[in-house]
């Protein structure tokens, strides 16, 4: 306690707001750099509750010692789930990640389509006499161009020096040539050489171009594309698309707020609908097993080992930790091919046939085991109940044992998506992600609100359950 | 006051390390006016000295900075949704099953090379980075499994009745022999049992109009196959495919002779030449019809921040001329022990191993490179692994059926 | 969320060891005995395969054969040295084994360190003051960590990428931005373990040194926290251990290979589909796990001591 002292306390606590201060308004200045407004007010208001949180004296002292801790609990855990939160009301998902204008832009790019019997250029840039940019061009035949942004005009064959297919020289024209090119990408990318109508030569690199014609142009007006060939509108269906009458989809679409479709799609989806209790239950008997057994086998384990003067004892202990300290993905890899049931190492050993992985209720039971491994055996518990509740909202949300052990697997004849050993989450991922047209953030979101509300409302009711909270009188 | 005291001092302390903290701050970058264009390349680390090599080379030719950066391969994809533009790449390495997903986030840019560079392509290789008609992607490398025979056990099989005997009759020779080691596992392997599935009559999707893939067409257990799919119950009864085979296992039957025949690809070709065993690669002899394999294609793409970066045309001249050409091709060949997608490079190809693994995959069937073909693989895996799970097995036609049904459910739905 | 994914442990203490005359013990204990050999042999059966896996040279992982026919090295030579492909090509540029053990030994200690010094300050409010919201903040603190984390990576990757922008020293692919994002985990079930100890800790101790003009900060360092070791040692093991071997985030947040963490630099060895090299993922995962059993070694003295008090009362 004398080291700290009054005086060598309170040059502590100077010396930390100091710094946290000194940072704060060294921040501020570069977020001014960076024209960062937003963020320079709440760098500020945090600097400044900060500050009255430590030199303030009496109410305060609580919040004294949870600050620290509680900026890195928003900033990287508050933070994204309420950007989980927002996500669950927006399209976000496959074809749907840029901006609209973003997107309009793609779809002016995708549209343009080389033309049927169309020819391809060699070309060379160059510039005339007055340093204007302009292509020299010679088509399959060996007829020779120049192309500037006014059209194509023909100009003799013998104007134009040719060597190895690569056009090296032209008459009265300086052709751009090696470290040069490196310079001209503005000039050349947006560069092309209207041909009439809506064809137009376009450079593809330095040497080479082809005759495009878009196949959709865009209608600010109408906020839609026309598609050039039989006049079909595409319209914004204000969920990300451009879309036909007859339900036909530009791509890309764009990201954009879509209010609670994606919680509609799921009470709607039978996809989703038909599975959910029975994969509800068995999440339930899963993370409770999973603790359950845990718990008793680690406290069986204690006891056992508690014994005083019991030799062995510290190795018993140092050995049992060592699992603890290999990554789980490693052990779940290792676990899956011990439980092969022709092949594994488990049924050799003990001479048995058990379908491990392939039955589902062996898959079943195969999850719970492996997963009971993981928990227990790296160190031996003791029951507490908030870790008990822990343990249960983690298992109940173990998206890494199933994926990595038995992928939800083996499947159940009566339903497109859940296995016999999808939990929730993992059954979230399937839908989410390897369903449909790929990535489904929005959907993904939405189901983990979902799931969150579940795992909550069971766990709070658990604890109101248990002793714990009592202790917090 | 004690209060005033302490605010004195914490005020000048504050002062003074603040002014030190922006006195020693680092000015903000001038927004370099980027006289040398600069063009990233997004590779992974088995690409990356080939692509090095030739991407410098062509930097200096044409004045640019190349920055060959390494990314992991598994996360090029999905970084380049989120990246920003100031550090997104211009160029990237790419499978082309990521085709479809890029192409319809609108992340990638349409490539136009000429003729007389695609003829020097197998039209599946240019179809397989081809999404709503348009090329998206330069390929340079084919990669596809192929039925690898040990020499030594048994005699190389020109039919498939041949192979289902010579493959039978070694497993009866002893308890724990294995027929054929083809990788499926509780999961099971679409990828590894393709050559089955396309040589009873299967296909995953149909092509609609200008050869896109049709995700409503769903060719998993159309009435060619379904008439076929018998004979994967008898394959099933006979031993001659076992599901519980998973990757590990086939492989260590194969190098310790306990199976003569292995289903893999050019990725084993370290291990094929460190065993010691007589081999041959060969194409799955035809079964009703040919039994292709899948093929894998890699190449180059050309993002849409290219524009951006006011790189486009470089980019495109990078990808679509320098990248294409035999001689880039046949240096990526050395670096990643893949056959070249190019055909003139190909033909230069001197490993007997790639040789004949890329004989192997002559006729094959690009994975389909729609968004879509995420509904696919776990219920086309699992329709192999329950129909071929030995005693108990579900029949192979109800099996596909069910698998087409959930696929067209998880299509629609998802 | 590093650490309140590895559920915490706490062991009972070995009190005073009373002296028995060997045989009379063991005839006693037998089943003791029996009970921990099953338990190791548990617990140990996966792992010897991956013993197994980086002394054979086959690349292989839970291969037919326990005891590898050709016992060799190369695999953790391939660590430190490097590896070549048949065309004499090396598949890795450099072998980077060494950095990453660093990295990650900077990131696990940083962040153990760390995490137990915000979750027993948040403790030590939580068990010694009563203030409104006292319950809600602690049950808070448990609910908050159930929300599924699938897309949180996103998030996370966006949080650094856009500060990264702006202070490039937290941005992405730095070791700080890393032990940044883990403390998002330091108040969690951590602070419920801690607070359940210092419960336990007799508040006349503290009143009595506030009697002596102690403020409540000079109480939680010069009195809370020597007393509350075992505890300490136990978050500070756990934490440690789960970030050394945590891969989703930092694999999202770090780019380079002289930046990677153990996991992430080990990952590349077996992210291949079919072309996973198992012998050096396993060589490297072995020698990853010495820091930690060390610790464990050095700690367990702490650990056993007495976490029996707070463990039980919860």
């Amino acid at each position: 306690m004398s080291a700290f002292s009054g005086t060598v306390g309170l040059a502590l606590k100077i010396a930390f707001l100091s710094i946290v201060n000194a940072l704060g308004i060294w921040a501020a200045v570069v977020l001014i750099d960076h024209h960062k407004w937003r963020a320079v007010a709440v760098l500020a208001a945090a600097t400044a509750g900060l500050d009255a949180i430590y030199l303030v004296k009496r109410w305060t002292l609580p919040l004294k010692f949870l600050i620290p801790g509680t900026i890195f609990l928003l900033a990287f855990h508050v933070v994204p789930v309420a950007y989980t939160v927002n996500v669950a009301f927006t399209n976000y998902s496959t074809g749907h990640i840029l901006s609209k204008s973003e997107a309009i832009a793609g779809i002016k790019v995708n549209s343009l389509t080389e033309v049927e019997n169309g020819k391809a250029y060699t070309i060379a840039p160059a510039r005339d006499k007055g340093g204007h940019f302009l292509l020299v061009l010679r088509d399959d035949s060996g007829a020779t161009f120049i192309g500037t942004k006014d059209g194509l005009r023909p100009i003799p064959r013998s104007d134009v020096t040719v060597s190895d297919g690569a056009i090296t020289a032209a008459r009265g024209y300086r052709v751009l040539k090696g470290t040069e090119l490196g310079s001209l990408d503005k000039e050349l990318s947006t560069f092309t050489v209207p041909l009439g109508g809506d064809k137009a030569i376009q450079p593809q690199g330095f040497d080479t171009a082809v005759v495009l014609a878009p196949t959709l142009r865009y209608d600010p007006k109408a906020d839609g594309f026309v598609r050039l060939k039989d006049g079909v509108l595409f319209k914004d269906n204000n969920r990300g698309s451009f879309v036909a009458a007859n339900g036909e989809e530009l791509e890309p679409g764009w990201k954009t707020y879509v209010g609670t479709r994606n919680f509609s799609r799921i009470a709607h989806s039978s996809l989703i609908r038909d599975p959910f209790l029975k994969v509800f239950v068995w999440t339930l008997v899963f993370a409770s097993l999973v603790v359950f057994i845990s718990f008793a086998l680690g406290l069986l384990l204690a006891i056992t080992l508690n014994k005083p003067g019991l030799s062995f004892q510290r190795t018993y202990r140092a050995l049992l930790v060592i699992p603890f300290a290999v990554p789980a993905f490693l052990s779940l890899l290792v676990w899956q091919g011990l439980l092969n049931d022709d092949f594994g190492v488990v049924n050799r050993l003990f001479h048995t046939s058990i379908p491990w992985l392939f039955d589902p209720n062996w898959a079943r039971v195969s999850v719970i085991l492996v997963s009971v491994w993981l928990v227990t055996l790296p160190l031996l518990l003791v029951a507490v109940a908030p870790l008990m509740i822990a343990s249960f909202a983690f298992n109940f949300n173990n998206f890494g044992n199933i994926y990595l052990l038995t992928g939800g697997g083996p499947a159940l004849g009566n339903s497109p998506v859940a296995g016999a050993t999808d939990i929730l989450i993992s059954y979230t991922y399937k839908i989410a992600f390897a369903a449909g047209k790929g990535q489904d953030y929005g959907l993904a979101s939405a189901l983990a609100i979902i799931i969150f509300f579940v795992v909550a409302t069971i766990s709070a009711v658990s604890f109101t359950r248990t002793k714990a909270l009592e202790n917090l009188a | 006051m004690k209060v005033g005291r302490r605010l004195a001092i914490l005020l000048a302390v504050v002062l003074a390390a603040s002014l030190t903290l922006i006195g020693g701050r680092a000015t903000p970058a001038a927004h370099a006016s980027a006289k040398a264009a600069k063009l990233t390349i997004w590779v992974d680390n088995v690409q990356k000295p080939a692509v090095d090599k030739i991407a410098s080379a062509w930097g200096t030719r044409r004045g640019v900075d190349v920055n060959v950066t390494f990314h992991a391969f598994g996360s090029i994809r999905d970084d380049l949704k989120t990246v920003k533009t100031e550090n997104a790449p211009d160029v990237i390495v790419a499978a082309h099953d990521w085709t479809g997903d890029l192409a319809a986030n609108g992340l990638v840019a349409p490539l136009f090379p000429t003729k007389a560079i695609k003829k020097q392509f197998p039209a599946y290789a240019l179809n397989a980075f081809s999404y709503g008609g348009k090329l998206y992607g330069a390929p340079y490398a084919l990669e596809n499994v192929g039925l690898v025979v040990n020499t030594r056990l048994v005699k190389v099989p020109t039919t498939f009745a041949q192979f289902e005997k010579e493959a039978l009759a070694f497993k009866h020779k002893s308890a724990d022999n294995i027929a054929l080691a083809v990788p499926q596992g509780s999961g099971g392997d679409a990828y590894h049992m393709y050559p089955f599935f396309s040589g009873l009559g299967g296909f995953v999707f149909g092509s609609g109009k200008n050869g896109a893939l049709n995700p409503n067409k769903i060719g998993v257990a159309n009435k060619t196959f379904l008439k076929n799919a018998p004979l994967i119950d008898k394959w099933n009864r006979e031993g001659l495919i076992n599901s519980k085979v998973d990757y590990g296992t086939g492989k260590n039957a194969w190098l310790k002779q306990k199976a003569a025949f292995w289903i893999t690809g050019p990725w084993e070709t370290d291990a094929l030449k460190a065993s010691g065993i007589p081999f041959r690669i060969i194409q799955l002899p035809k079964i009703k019809f040919r039994s292709v394999p899948f093929l894998g294609v890699q190449g180059m793409m050309v993002t849409k921040f290219a524009a951006a970066h006011g790189v486009a045309s470089l980019a495109k001249d990078l990808v679509a001329n320098e990248m294409m050409k035999p001689s880039f091709q046949l240096d990526l060949e050395q670096a990643n022990l893949r056959y070249p997608a190019n055909i003139v490079a190909g033909k230069r190809v001197s490993d007997p191993v790639l040789k004949q693994f890329g004989k192997a995959g002559i006729g094959g069937v690009p994975m389909p490179n729609i968004p879509q073909m995420g509904s696919v693989w776990a219920e086309l895996g699992g329709a192999w692994v329950k129909a071929t799970k030995g005693p108990g097995a579900t029949p192979a036609r109800v099996a596909f059926a069910t698998a087409a049904r959930n696929i067209a459910a998880k299509i629609a739905g998802g | 969320m590093s650490t309140s994914e590895r559920v915490a442990e706490v062991t009972v203490p070995a009190v005073a060891e009373r002296r028995q005359p060997k045989r009379r013990r063991f005839a006693q204990n037998w089943w003791r005995h029996a009970v921990a050999l099953i338990a190791l042999v548990f617990a140990l059966f996966p792992v010897a395969y991956v013993l197994s896996a980086a002394f054979n040279g086959d690349n292989s992982l839970s291969g037919s054969s326990l005891i590898p026919r050709h016992v060799t090295f190369d695999n953790f030579r391939t660590l430190f040295v490097g590896q070549k492909n048949t065309t004499g090509h090396a598949t890795f540029q450099n072998a980077h084994y060494a950095s990453w053990f660093a990295n990650s030994m900077i990131v696990a200690g940083a962040t153990a360190l760390l995490t137990v010094l915000l979750g027993a300050l948040a403790a030590y409010a939580f068990s010694r003051f009563r203030f409104r919201g006292r319950r809600l903040g602690m049950l808070t603190l448990l609910l908050i960590h159930m929300f599924p984390q699938l897309l949180a990576v996103l998030a996370i990757y966006l949080i650094v990428l856009n500060v990264g922008d702006i202070f490039h020293f937290i941005g992405l692919n730095t070791l700080s931005a890393l032990v940044l994002v883990y403390l998002g985990g330091a108040m969690g079930v951590n602070t419920w373990l801690m607070k359940g100890f210092f419960d336990t800790i007799p508040s006349e101790l503290d009143e009595s040194a506030r009697v002596d003009g102690a403020t409540p900060a000079q109480v939680f360092w010069g009195v809370v926290l020597p007393l509350a070791a075992p505890v300490l040692a136990v978050i500070a093991l756990i934490s440690f251990v789960a970030t050394l071997n945590e891969f989703v985030i930092a694999s999202v947040v770090l780019e380079t290979q002289h930046k990677f963490t153990l996991p992430v630099g080990l990952w590349q060895y077996i992210d291949q589909k079919y072309s996973e090299h198992w012998g050096p993922f396993a060589a490297g995962v072995l020698i990853a796990a010495v820091p930690a059993a060390l610790l464990f070694a050095f700690l367990q003295r702490y650990i056993v001591q007495g976490l029996t008090q707070g463990a039980v009362k919860g």
